[in-house]
């Protein structure tokens, strides 16, 4: 029991690395119908900045904002630079797109700074609880914390501010926003920028658990994939739902079912997705799209 | 004499010479060329097959790794374990590959569209833990050597020339196959689902029936171009399959050009010599230009060059015939085969 327990809080603290990853997707696919496979990709990039400059002797602090500031400026101009010029063009040239990113961004981190792990320093401090058996740290009470602000932060952003409102309106109405005066491209730019810097946020927590490496997001991009779709990928709530459920499932399923083990979690994200795909293609909290014809 | 049948003519003559030029590789190249050659036919395959489904279908897969994998691994597993005959091992390379592809075909037929490229991403990644994982079939990371099969007495050249005329005459059946399939009925079919399935169904064309045959045959192709594979390499590991093969079969077909037949060969042959050539300046680097050539390839040509090269013969001719005569007026032009947003020409 206290095992079980124990896999459900270290599955929730992962889950909200994937929900945080899962969102940022999300916001990309609100604004402009693409699911950005690469989003993992440009984070481990964005991660790597952080660490370089820390190497140079940056209080880590200030460096995580400081590459916050510059994987928004990253976003936006990937959109800005490659997606405006085809947008609106097919899912299939897009996907194409976005592998490309994929197999692109990877290589930019490989081409820097080799294929060998790094230690990423914590950004937690290092206590641990125990109630009830149960052994609560710090990091994990952190990963948990960060979602929530990030979260607050974004939900605060698209309902309260003027920009929100705007961003909204261009990704629900492309065509009728410039009626009113909304700088659609902008406002989809800023969408793309906030995505990138959401991404840096799941990077940089998941990084020291997975050690720096031009790879390690990928497999975590799947899971943050499952999120969304168990979620709908219209749905910020159900992204972060989604996110959790896919965490503690990886977590269980790792510890309980013997084939899986830990070589095999990433086939618990897959399963996940093929079975909301076949039962609920719209996924939890999604909505159909109506389509007229 | 009509606009299509020189058109027709031109392609043959095309496809001649390329093959032409595929019979003299192993007179002119050292054996070790040879050898590579023979793995750009097998990749040749894998991305023909990919081509029909992506391009003629308009499926998206980035799994046509996986099915590789399972194509070469079968051939391995029988010819090792069973001894069955490495020419025997091939058809069954095939159907199990086909067998997969219609497993996972069938459910994608209530994914298209992106939900597919989800499935087909997370299948691409999940399996190659799977192949280490699953150590009583696939002998985990030592992976499976078998020998190479020897040349018959009567054939002059040596091993690697066999191999490599082995694996050129599968192209040939596979390219004969293609254009089969892609003539007719069968190609309009395929093609009228890919550009509006609404209309295509309207006109009596099964999609469901049509989708999945051709999930299964693009599987069945990336088996065959597996099971040559595992013939020729003469052993398979988990580390010959990668995610990565899989995308890499996705930049050869789209550099190539989705829609055409010549395009897999240039695309098998850039993701086979690429590495090779760039890992000399920095193991990145192959990266970083595949990554570019897709996103740029998407922006400015998107039948990759095979589309390049056929619109700037299409140009060419095309200021020829006006220079020679300019009698070429409305209602002229051939029917299209792609989608209109590439089709206008000047």
């Amino acid at each position: 029991m206290q095992l079980f327990v124990q896999q459900i809080v270290e599955g929730l603290a992962s889950g909200a690395i994937y929900a945080s990853l899962a969102l940022a997707l999300v916001l990309i696919y609100r604004a402009t119908r693409i699911v950005n496979f690469a989003q993992g990709e440009m984070a481990t990039l964005s991660v790597y900045f952080a660490w370089q400059l820390n190497q140079w002797g940056v209080p880590f602090a200030l460096s995580l904002i400081i590459v916050a500031a510059i994987s928004f400026v990253m976003g936006a101009l990937v959109f800005r630079l490659m997606i405006r010029p085809v947008l609106g063009a097919s899912d299939h040239t897009m996907v194409v797109i976005c592998i490309g990113f994929f197999i692109g961004f990877e290589a930019i981190a490989l081409w820097f700074w080799g294929a060998d792990p790094r230690a990423f320093p914590r950004l937690f401090p290092d206590a641990v609880w125990t109630i009830g058996g149960v052994r609560l740290s710090a990091n994990n009470l952190g990963i948990l914390a960060t979602l929530c602000v990030l979260t607050a932060g974004l939900s605060a952003l698209f309902r309260f501010t003027r920009i929100g409102l705007a961003m909204r309106a261009s990704a629900a109405e492309r065509e009728k926003s410039p009626l009113v005066g909304i700088p659609v491209e902008t406002m989809l730019m800023l969408g793309w920028g906030l995505a990138a810097t959401v991404g840096f946020v799941a990077a940089a927590l998941i990084a020291p658990a997975l050690f720096l490496s031009p790879p390690m997001m990928v497999s975590v991009v799947i899971y943050a994939l499952a999120a969304a779709t168990l979620g709908g990928w219209d749905s910020p709530t159900g992204s972060i739902v989604g996110g959790l459920v896919v965490g503690v499932a990886e977590s269980l399923c790792a510890t309980f079912v013997g084939f899986i083990g830990t070589d095999l979690k990433v086939g618990v994200p897959f399963a996940l997705m093929a079975v909301i795909l076949l039962l609920r293609p719209q996924g939890l909290f999604g909505t159909t799209a109506v389509i007229r014809v | 004499m009509t606009q299509g049948s020189t058109e027709k003519r031109l392609r043959a003559a095309g496809f001649a010479a390329i093959g032409v030029c595929l019979l003299l590789v192993p007179a002119i190249f050292p054996d070790f060329l040879v050898y590579q050659f023979s793995i750009v036919l097998t990749y040749a395959i894998a991305i023909l097959g990919l081509n029909l489904l992506m391009g003629f279908n308009g499926q998206i897969s980035v799994a046509q790794g996986v099915f590789f994998a399972v194509g070469a691994y079968t051939t391995a597993i029988f010819m090792t374990r069973y001894s069955v005959n490495f020419l025997a091992t091939l058809p069954i390379a095939v159907a199990t590959s086909a067998l997969l592809g219609l497993l996972v075909g069938i459910p994608a037929l209530r994914w298209q569209g992106l939900p597919l490229a989800f499935i087909t991403f997370g299948l691409a990644v999940l399996v190659p833990p799977l192949a280490l994982k699953l150590e009583s079939i696939t002998k985990g990371a030592t992976g499976i050597s078998m020998t190479k099969p020897s040349p018959p007495s009567w054939f002059p050249g040596n091993q690697d020339t066999f191999l490599y005329l082995l694996c050129l005459a599968g192209v040939v059946l596979c390219v004969l196959i293609a254009f089969r399939l892609l003539r007719g009925d069968t190609g309009r079919a395929l093609r009228a689902t890919r550009d509006n399935g609404l209309i295509a169904e309207s006109l009596g064309v099964n999609l469901a029936a049509v989708r999945l045959a051709a999930f299964t045959t693009s599987a069945g192709f990336a088996g065959f171009g597996g099971g040559l594979f595992a013939v020729i390499n003469a052993y398979v590991s988990p580390e010959s399959f990668q995610m990565t093969k899989s995308f890499d079969f996705l930049v050869g077909s789209i550099v190539g050009g989705i829609t055409s037949i010549s395009g897999a060969l240039i695309g098998a042959l850039f993701i086979v010599f690429l590495p090779d050539w760039s890992a000399d300046m920095n193991i990145a680097l192959s990266g970083l230009i595949y990554g570019g050539a897709m996103v740029l390839m998407m922006l400015v040509a998107r039948d990759g060059v095979v589309g390049l090269l056929s619109s700037l013969t299409v140009k060419l001719r095309g200021a020829l015939a006006a220079s020679a005569a300019r009698k070429t007026g409305p209602g002229n032009e051939t029917i299209p085969d792609r989608p209109p947003e590439r089709q206008f020409q000047t």
